[in-house]
């Protein structure tokens, strides 16, 4: 079994970080990059980029494996999408994401301000590429079609773990409703990425592994990403295993033969980790 | 003098312990080379130096307790 990883940082982006970090403080934005404690922070806030988190820091749902606070959030703030595009311009960012937490105390679901959002960014940098970070939406049809209209460049919702593990980890969600909200963005728009990723070492096998694989070649999904699960703080579920490289290698080789989906492994990759980056790569592969 | 600052690592952490220094006081340090290990209750972390010279002081110590933004050691320049 592997040992925990070891995540490097770089000192001299120190003034980097701080500058990032002033521009979300002054404009009272969260990030998933602060608020879940995540170990690329540093590498992240350096280049200048950042995962916003709207509508709040408090979340309705409480999963085991999630540092989000859960509880009664507050009722969403109307200036919050033109701060996020100020926060944009401020950064410059050429790929945002933006992410949220679940709101299954609105009637929306949250969807509207996803769609605020897109729109303020688009008028501000219309040339920044927009990902989004979705919640299931309850799996609402009407609402996903209404994020679809808003067309982001990129909509993601992640599995987070396998199937078998759902009641343990995300007692409040379903995994084949998760699959189902991805597959609608594709059927209404297939000319949106769509992408998804779970977390490994939280008790699944390879072979759990490779089975949501065929599932998200099933629907369509075009960027799958898989990392290591690491305990935000010790309040959370426990970390079961360390995945070696070489695990996360088989992973991308596997997804190399299945065709479909463009697979990012490794212990640090997140969902949002690198992510223009790598939707740069992925536009390429997709090309060659 | 080049000091090494625990750097920031996310809202909620205000600490981290030293677990490893790759070198003693005194000993002569590269640029770029690793230089400390540290860890949070979430991940562990390592950092290089920033400069070659001579690691000059040590001021937390393996299995020590340092908040973010502290000096945890100095490189002299040469």
């Amino acid at each position: 079994m592997a040992v925990k990883a070891v995540k490097r940082i770089d000192l001299s982006l120190a003034p980097l970080v701080e500058n990032t970090r002033r521009v979300i403080k002054g404009l009272k934005l969260h990030t998933i990059c602060d608020s879940g404690n995540c170990p690329n922070m540093h590498e992240c806030y350096g280049s200048s980029t950042a995962t916003f988190m709207i509508m709040g820091n408090v979340c309705t749902r409480d999963c085991r494996f999630c540092s989000v606070k859960n509880g009664k959030p507050q009722e969403p703030d109307k200036t919050e999408p033109g701060r996020v595009a100020e926060a944009v311009v401020k950064l410059n960012l050429k790929h945002v994401v933006i992410t949220s937490v679940t709101r299954d105390d609105q009637d929306d679901k949250g969807v509207f301000n996803f769609v605020e959002t897109i729109r303020e960014i688009r008028k501000r940098s219309p040339g920044t590429v927009i990902e989004v970070l979705v919640p299931d939406f309850g799996g609402i049809e009407e609402l996903i079609e209404t994020l679809v209209r808003a067309r982001p460049d990129i909509i993601g919702h992640n599995l987070e773990t396998i199937a078998r593990l759902y009641y343990l980890l995300k007692p409040d969600s379903s995994y084949f409703r998760s699959l189902s909200v991805l597959h609608m963005v594709k059927e209404f728009n297939p000319d949106i990425c769509t992408k998804s990723g779970i977390m490994v070492g939280l008790g699944e096998n390879e072979d759990d592994v490779i089975e949501v694989m065929r599932d998200i070649k099933e629907i369509k999904c075009d960027i799958f990403t898989i990392g290591q699960y690491l305990r935000p703080t010790g309040e959370q579920f426990e970390v079961k295993r360390h995945v070696d490289e070489d695990e996360f290698q088989r992973y991308e080789v596997v997804a190399g033969s299945m065709k479909y989906a463009y697979v990012i492994a490794g212990t640090f990759v997140r969902s949002s980790y690198r992510a223009g980056e790598y939707y740069q790569k992925y536009q390429e592969s997709r090309k060659g | 003098m080049k000091e090494i600052i625990l750097p920031e690592l996310g809202e909620d952490i205000k600490e981290a312990t030293v677990s490893f220094w790759h070198h003693k006081e005194g000993d002569e340090v590269k640029a770029e080379e690793d230089i400390v290990e540290f860890y949070t209750d979430k991940a562990n972390f390592s950092v290089k130096a920033q400069a070659s010279g001579i690691l000059k002081a040590i001021s937390v110590k393996e299995g020590e307790k340092a908040s973010v933004g502290q000096v945890i050691g100095e490189i002299e320049e040469r």
